[in-house]
C-alpha cells in the first residue's frame, strides 16, 4: 500500500515539475503571442516579416504554418496573416465573447455588433494611400458604406467584377435537372413547372430504378435547418424576380412584397402537394438531414431538384467519381408559367455595399495592415493567390493563358495540398471576374478553357443541345447594374437585422413558422385546409413589421445612391 | 456473448433448472444489449475507412465497400495534431489526478457527519450543479484571472465538481464510521484517516471518478477555444479535430453569404468525421479495462478486516 | 442506519449545533474546508453577478455596468408575450422527466444484470462495448439513428414489415407521438453503459458476508439481487436521483436540434433551442440568462423538494 502511494506522490511530483516547465513556457509564449497579434516582428532570415492575426466568423480551413504560398507572399510583401474560423460556436456567441473581453484579432469580419462596441477602426482617412484597396470599389461604393458617423469602417471582400463577368458555373439557385432525363425525352424546352412535373412523372414511368435496382427519387427537396430555403424560396423566381433573398422589390415603384402568399406560392405548394401524392417528391424530405441529402444525390437517385449548386457540389464530385451516366446537373430556370423571363443567373456589382474586413481596435500597426491588404491585390499576388504558383499550380500558353493538367486540378481540390500549399486568404478582398492582367479569369474554374475540358461528354451534348457553352447559358443572362437597383440584394439587410427591432423579430417567428408548416402542407391530405393554417400562423407573426423594416431600408439605398427620396408622399 | 454458456459452467454443488434459465435470460439481454450498442461502433469504424467520396454514397453498415486510409491520413497529416496530443494527455493526466485528490479531501471532510459546517458545504456545491452565470461572466472571470493563454485553464476553474464530490460522498456515507473512530482513538488526525485509511478503501468509486474526469478532459475542447486559441502550443486534440470537423456548419448559416465564400469552404466529408471519431476514442477507451480491475466485489470491505 | 447515528452521536458532541465549541473541537476540518469554500465561491458564485443582465439590455462592448437597466422586459417576452414558450417548457420538462426515468431504470437494470454475470472475461467484454457509444458525437448518433429508422430501408421498418407490425414503412420521425420516446430511447441507447459505471462501482462495496448468510437461508440469484444488491446500491441511486430531479429542464439541445423537422417542431422545440434562436443567434443574451435563470431557479425548487421527500424517508440526500 505505501509503495503505491509513494508511486502516485512521486508520479504527481514529477508531473508538477514538467508543469512548471510548461508553466513557464506557457506564459512566456502568452506574452508573446499577444505582441505578435499585433504584428510583431519575427526575424525570418535578414528580412522582417510582420505577423498578423484575423478571425473569421465564417466555416473555414486553417492553413499549415509552414504553408508555402503564404510564405511566398511573406517574403514579397514582408506580412502574413494567421486566419482563424469558427469553430462549435455560433458566429454571433463567437464574436460577442471578443467584444465581451475587448480583445481582438487585428482582422475580422464586419458585424453591427463590433461597430456599435467601438470595436473597429475608421479606415477612411488612410485609404488615399493604398491605391490598391480605394480603386477596389467606386466612389460611391465606398459613400455606401459610410456609418451613422461618416467614416467607413470595412472593405467589402466579395462581389467584384474585374472588367467582366466569366462565370461558367451557376453557383446559385436554379432547379437542377440530370441530363439523362433531358436526353430521354430528346432535350425538350421545359419552361414551366407543370412541364418539368409532366416530363419526371414520365421520365419516372419508364426508368423507375437505376441499373443497381434501387428506386428513383424523381423530385428531392432539402428542408434541414437553414436549408430549407430550397423548400421556401422558389415562388420568388417562378414569378421571374431575382434572388433578393426574403422579399420581391418592384424594380418601377421600389414596393417589397411578400412571396410567401402571391398566387404563385399557394399555386407552387399545391403542385407539390400533388407530385407529394403522386410520389413524385421523396417521403421523407421533411426528416433527412443534410448528410442523408447527400448521400441520396451522390447515388445518383435523384432526378431533379431546386438547390443552390455550391451546396450539393461534393455530391456531384462523388457521381463524376462513380462514372454514373447521365446522372450531374444542369440548371433550369423554371416559371410559373411558359414563356416568362426569369432572373436565377444574376450577374453584376452591387452599388450599395455592405459587411467586409476590418481592423480591429487591438491592431497597433493598423497602416501596416493597410499596407498587407493593399498588398494581397497586387497583381502578381492576386495571381499567387487565385491559381498558385506557375509551372506547379498551373502552365501559361503561347497566348498568355493559364491552363491546368489533370494532376493540378486535382491538386486545387485536394485538402492536404490546399492546407499545405495553398493560401487564398479568402476572406481578404478578392477579385471577381477577370485577373489583373486582363485575359485570364479570376479563377481557375472560371476559365473558359479550363471549365469545357472538365466537362463530361454527355454534359457537352447536353449543353450543345440547347446551344449553350456554360451552365450559366443554360439560363437568361441577366446584369443588374447596380446603379439602376442600389437595393439589390436585399438579404445583405436582412442579414444585420436582430430582435431587436419588432421587423427582425417578426422575421425570426415568420421562419420558425414556415419551418413548421411547410412541410405539412406539402403533404397535406387536404390541401386548402392546411394552406390557411399556415396563412393564419403566418399572419400571427406579424410578417408586416418585417416588411415594413425592409421596404424602410429599400428607400434609405436608393437615397444614397441616387441621392433622392423615392418615399411616397403622404 | 458466450455469458450464458459461461455463467452455466460456474461450478454449482447441484444443477438447479431455474438458475439455468436465469442464465440463460441474462446472457439473451446482454447478447441483444451487445448487438446493439456495438452497431454504432462498428458502423463508424466501418465508414472511416471507406473511401470519402464513396461513403457519400451511403449505404455502408459493418464493412468498408472501398477501402482507403486515406481519411486516417487526413486526420494525422496536420501538424497541429502533434502538440495537441501531448497537450491532451497531460491535461488528462494533471487535470486526473489533481482534480481526484481535491475532489476526494472534499468529499472526505463532508461526509463526517458530526462536522458542523458538513450540510453548508454540501449545499453550497450542490447549488453549482444547478445555477450559473453564463458564459460571458465566467470568461471575464477567467481572464481576469490570468488565465488566458495558460495550460492551467485547463485544471484550476473545473477542479471540484459537485458531481462527483457528491458521488464520491456517499460511497465514502457508506464505509463504517468505526474505521474514523478507532483511527481516530488512536490519535491519528483527520488527514491521517483520509490518506491511511479512506484512500484505499475508496478505489472503486476513485476509479469511477478518475474515469469520468479523464473523460472529461480529453474530450473537452471549448476551453481551449476559448482561453488559448491563439497560443499555438497550447491547443489540444480536440480542438485541433474541431477545427478540422468544423468547417461544415451544423448551426447557421447564410445561403447567400456561403455562396460568396464558396471556394475556401473545405469539405469535411463524413468518413473524415468518422476517423476522428475513432482516432479520439481509442487511447481513452484503452484506460477503461485498465481502470475495470478496482471494480470487483469484495475488495472493500475485504481491505478492511485485515 | 438508526444503530449507528446513536453511537456516533454518543462519543462526539451532538451534530447539526454549530457552535464555537464545536468549531474548535474541528478544527483540522474547518482549516480543511476553508479553501474549498472559497474555492467554489469564486469560481462558482462570483459569475453569478452576470445574472445582472437578464434585467439590462446586455451588450457586450458596454459591459455590465453601462448596459441599459430594462426591469423585467425579458421575462415579460418569454412568460407574456409568447404563449409558445409555454408549450416550450412542456416539451422540456415531458422530455427531461423521460430521459431521467428511462435512463435510470436502463442503467440500474444493466449493472445489476451485468453484476450476475459471473465470469470475468465476458463481463469485461459487455461493460467495455456498452459504454462506447457514450463517445460518438450526438452528430454521428443521430446520423445512424436517422439511417436506421429511415423509410428508405431502414432496418427498423424493413424489420416491423416483415414481422407484419407495419403493412408498410413508415416515417417514424414525422410522428409528434413518437418523438419524445425516440429522443429517450436514443440517449438510453447512447448513455446506459456510461451511467450504468456509477452503479457498478457501488455494487463492489456492498459486504460479500451478506450474499453467502443469504445463501445459507436458501436464497436464489434473483432473490440475492434484488434483496442485497439493490438495497446495497440505494444510496447511490438516491443521490443521482435527486441531483437529477434537479436537472429535469435541462433535457438537452443537440439531440432535438438535429432529430428535429417541421412535422415534429411544436414538440420537439426545449428551452435551449428556443433561446438559441430567439436569443444567442440574436445577440440577444440577456434573454439567455433571463431563461438561464427561470431554469435555475425551478431546479432549486425541485431539489430541495426531492431532498426534504428523501429526509422524510430516512433516505441518502443531498445536503
Amino acid at each position: 500500500m505505501k509503495k503505491q502511494i509513494f508511486a502516485v506522490l512521486s508520479s504527481a511530483a514529477i508531473i508538477s515539475s514538467l508543469l512548471a516547465g510548461c508553466g513557464g513556457n506557457s506564459s512566456q509564449s502568452g506574452a508573446s503571442s499577444s505582441a505578435s497579434s499585433s504584428a510583431s516582428a519575427s526575424s525570418e532570415g535578414s528580412k522582417q516579416i510582420k505577423e498578423f492575426t484575423a478571425f473569421f466568423d465564417r466555416q473555414g480551413s486553417e492553413l499549415n504554418q509552414d504553408n508555402e504560398i503564404q510564405q511566398i507572399i511573406a517574403e514579397k510583401i514582408g506580412a502574413k496573416c494567421k486566419e482563424t474560423w469558427l469553430t462549435g460556436q455560433t458566429a454571433e456567441e463567437a464574436v460577442g465573447m471578443y467584444i465581451a473581453s475587448g480583445e481582438y484579432p487585428d482582422f475580422m469580419n464586419w458585424t453591427p455588433q463590433l461597430q456599435e462596441a467601438g470595436a473597429l477602426v475608421a479606415i477612411d482617412e488612410y485609404l488615399d494611400k493604398y491605391p490598391n484597396i480605394k480603386n477596389f470599389w467606386s466612389e460611391s461604393q465606398w459613400n455606401s458604406l459610410r456609418q451613422a458617423d461618416g467614416h467607413i469602417y470595412s472593405i467589402p471582400q466579395f462581389g467584384k467584377i474585374n472588367i467582366k463577368a466569366m462565370d461558367t458555373q451557376q453557383n446559385g439557385e436554379a432547379f437542377w435537372i440530370q441530363t439523362r432525363v433531358l436526353k430521354w425525352a430528346n432535350y425538350p424546352k421545359v419552361e414551366s413547372l407543370d412541364q418539368l412535373f409532366d416530363l419526371l412523372e414520365k421520365y419516372y414511368a419508364a426508368n423507375p430504378t437505376m441499373p443497381d435496382g434501387s428506386s428513383v427519387i424523381p423530385f428531392e427537396i432539402l428542408a434541414y435547418d437553414w436549408y430549407y430555403f430550397c423548400l421556401e424560396n422558389p415562388p420568388q423566381f417562378l414569378d421571374g424576380y431575382p434572388n433578393n433573398g426574403r422579399c420581391i422589390v418592384d424594380p418601377k415603384t421600389y414596393l417589397v412584397s411578400d412571396y410567401n402568399i402571391t398566387p404563385t406560392a399557394k399555386r407552387y405548394f399545391k403542385k407539390l402537394n400533388e407530385e407529394y401524392k403522386k410520389g413524385i417528391i421523396d417521403p421523407e424530405f421533411m426528416t433527412m438531414n443534410h448528410d442523408q441529402f447527400l448521400e441520396k444525390i451522390a447515388s445518383g437517385r435523384v432526378l431533379c431538384m431546386v438547390e443552390q449548386h455550391w451546396d450539393f457540389a461534393t455530391a456531384e464530385d462523388s457521381i463524376k467519381s462513380q462514372k454514373l451516366e447521365g446522372c450531374t446537373y444542369v440548371p433550369l430556370g423554371i416559371t410559373i408559367e411558359p414563356g416568362m423571363k426569369e432572373m436565377y443567373y444574376v450577374s453584376g456589382e452591387s452599388a450599395t455595399l455592405s459587411g467586409g474586413l476590418s481592423i480591429t481596435k487591438s491592431c497597433k500597426d493598423v497602416e501596416g495592415a493597410l499596407k498587407f491588404v493593399n498588398d494581397l491585390l497586387d497583381p502578381e499576388i492576386v495571381t499567387l493567390r487565385s491559381w498558385g504558383v506557375e509551372g506547379k499550380d498551373y502552365l501559361v500558353d503561347e497566348n498568355g493563358l493559364f491552363y491546368r493538367t489533370d494532376e493540378m486540378r486535382e491538386n486545387a481540390v485536394n485538402a492536404d495540398y490546399k492546407a499545405s500549399h495553398l493560401c487564398s486568404y479568402s476572406y481578404f478582398p478578392n477579385y471577381g471576374g477577370m485577373n489583373p492582367d486582363g485575359k485570364n479569369a479570376a479563377t481557375p474554374d472560371t476559365q473558359p478553357s479550363e471549365f469545357f475540358n472538365g466537362l463530361r461528354p454527355e454534359v457537352q451534348e447536353c449543353l450543345t443541345a440547347y446551344g449553350a457553352k456554360t451552365y450559366v447559358e443554360m439560363l437568361d443572362n441577366n446584369v443588374i447594374d447596380g446603379k439602376d437597383q442600389p437595393w439589390y440584394p436585399m438579404w445583405s439587410f436582412v442579414g444585420t437585422m436582430t430582435s431587436e427591432t419588432p421587423g427582425g423579430l417578426a422575421w425570426t417567428k415568420m421562419e420558425e413558422t414556415k419551418k413548421q408548416y411547410l412541410p405539412q402542407v406539402v403533404v397535406a391530405n387536404d390541401f386548402e385546409k392546411e394552406w390557411s393554417t399556415y396563412l393564419e400562423a403566418y399572419k400571427k407573426c406579424k410578417p408586416e413589421d418585417f416588411f415594413a423594416e425592409v421596404q424602410e431600408a429599400v428607400y434609405n439605398r436608393i437615397k444614397l445612391v441616387w441621392g433622392k427620396d423615392v418615399r411616397p408622399k403622404s | 456473448m458466450s455469458s450464458a454458456e459461461s455463467v452455466s459452467i460456474k461450478k454449482r454443488k447441484k444443477f438447479k433448472l431455474s438458475d439455468f434459465l436465469y442464465s440463460l435470460v441474462i446472457g439473451i439481454i446482454l447478447t441483444i444489449f451487445v448487438i446493439v450498442t456495438i452497431y454504432p461502433l462498428l458502423n463508424t469504424l466501418a465508414v472511416s475507412f471507406n473511401d470519402a467520396m464513396d461513403a457519400l454514397r451511403g449505404g455502408i453498415y459493418l464493412w468498408p465497400r472501398k477501402w482507403t486510409l486515406q481519411n486516417y491520413i487526413t486526420v494525422l497529416r496536420k501538424e497541429s495534431m502533434v502538440t495537441g496530443l501531448y497537450i491532451s494527455v497531460l491535461r488528462t493526466v494533471v487535470g486526473t489526478v489533481l482534480q481526484l485528490s481535491v475532489t476526494a479531501l472534499i468529499a472526505f471532510v463532508i461526509s463526517r457527519k458530526n462536522f458542523v459546517f458538513a450540510k453548508p458545504i454540501a449545499l453550497l456545491y450542490t447549488l453549482t450543479m444547478y445555477v450559473n452565470g453564463g458564459l460571458i461572466p465566467s470568461f471575464l472571470l477567467n481572464k481576469a484571472l490570468g488565465f488566458t493563454n495558460s495550460f492551467w485553464v485547463y485544471i484550476i476553474p473545473g477542479l471540484v465538481s459537485a458531481f462527483n464530490m457528491l458521488v464520491i460522498r456517499t460511497y465514502m456515507n457508506g464505509l463504517p464510521d468505526s474505521l474514523e473512530e478507532s483511527a481516530m482513538i488512536d490519535g491519528a488526525g483527520y488527514f491521517t484517516v483520509f490518506v491511511k485509511i479512506y484512500v484505499p478503501l475508496c478505489k472503486p468509486v476513485f476509479a469511477t471518478i478518475a474515469l469520468f474526469i479523464a473523460v472529461g478532459q480529453w474530450n473537452s475542447w471549448f476551453d481551449t477555444m476559448l482561453y488559448n486559441r491563439m497560443a499555438s502550443n497550447l491547443t489540444t486534440l480536440q480542438y485541433e479535430l474541431m477545427k478540422l470537423l468544423s468547417s461544415v456548419s451544423q448551426l447557421s448559416g447564410d445561403p447567400n453569404k456561403s455562396a460568396s465564400a464558396v471556394t475556401s469552404a473545405q469539405v469535411t466529408t463524413t468518413s473524415v468525421r468518422a476517423a476522428a471519431t475513432i482516432l479520439t476514442c481509442l487511447p481513452i477507451v484503452a484506460l477503461y479495462p485498465f481502470l475495470q480491475r478496482y471494480f470487483v466485489t469484495g475488495l472493500t470491505i475485504g481491505g478492511v478486516k485485515e | 442506519m438508526e444503530a449507528k447515528k446513536t453511537k456516533k452521536q454518543s462519543i462526539n458532541i451532538a451534530s447539526g449545533a454549530i457552535t464555537w465549541k464545536a468549531i474548535k473541537k474541528q478544527k483540522e476540518l474547518v482549516l480543511l474546508s476553508i479553501p474549498f469554500v472559497a474555492y467554489v465561491l469564486l469560481f462558482c458564485y462570483v459569475p453569478l453577478l452576470g445574472w445582472i443582465m437578464a434585467f439590462q439590455n446586455y451588450k457586450p462592448g458596454l459591459g455590465f455596468l453601462h448596459s441599459k437597466f430594462i426591469g423585467l422586459d425579458k421575462f415579460k417576452f418569454l412568460f407574456v408575450d409568447n404563449p409558445d414558450f409555454l408549450r416550450v417548457i412542456r416539451n422540456t420538462l415531458a422530455m427531461g422527466v423521460i430521459n431521467l426515468v428511462l435512463s435510470f431504470a436502463f442503467a440500474i437494470a444493466f449493472a445489476l444484470i451485468l453484476n450476475e454475470v459471473v465470469h470475468k472475461a465476458p463481463k469485461k467484454f459487455v461493460q467495455t462495448v456498452s459504454y462506447l457509444p457514450h463517445f460518438l458525437s450526438m452528430i454521428i448518433v443521430c446520423g445512424i439513428l436517422q439511417d436506421v429508422l429511415s423509410i428508405d430501408h431502414g432496418i427498423v421498418n424493413e424489420i416491423l414489415v416483415k414481422l407484419h407490425v407495419l403493412k408498410e414503412p413508415i416515417n417514424f420521425l414525422t410522428y409528434k407521438s413518437l418523438f419524445w420516446w425516440i429522443v429517450g430511447f436514443t440517449n438510453v441507447w447512447k448513455e446506459t453503459g456510461w451511467n450504468s459505471i456509477i452503479y457498478i462501482a457501488a455494487i463492489t462495496a456492498i459486504n460479500p458476508d451478506l450474499y453467502d448468510s443469504a445463501a445459507i437461508d436458501g436464497a436464489g440469484r434473483f432473490r440475492k439481487m434484488w434483496h442485497i444488491t439493490l438495497p446495497g446500491i440505494k444510496p447511490t441511486i438516491f443521490i443521482l436521483l435527486l441531483i437529477n430531479i434537479g436537472n429535469v429542464l435541462n433535457a438537452g439541445f443537440e439531440i432535438q436540434y438535429l432529430l428535429t423537422n417541421g412535422m415534429v417542431q411544436s414538440v420537439s422545440q426545449t428551452i435551449d433551442i428556443y433561446v438559441l434562436k430567439f436569443g444567442i443567434s440574436q445577440c440577444d443574451y440577456s434573454l439567455g440568462t433571463a431563461a438561464g435563470i427561470f431554469k435555475s431557479v425551478v431546479s432549486i425548487i425541485l431539489i430541495f423538494l426531492a431532498n426534504s421527500a428523501a429526509k422524510a424517508a430516512g433516505e441518502e440526500r443531498l445536503f
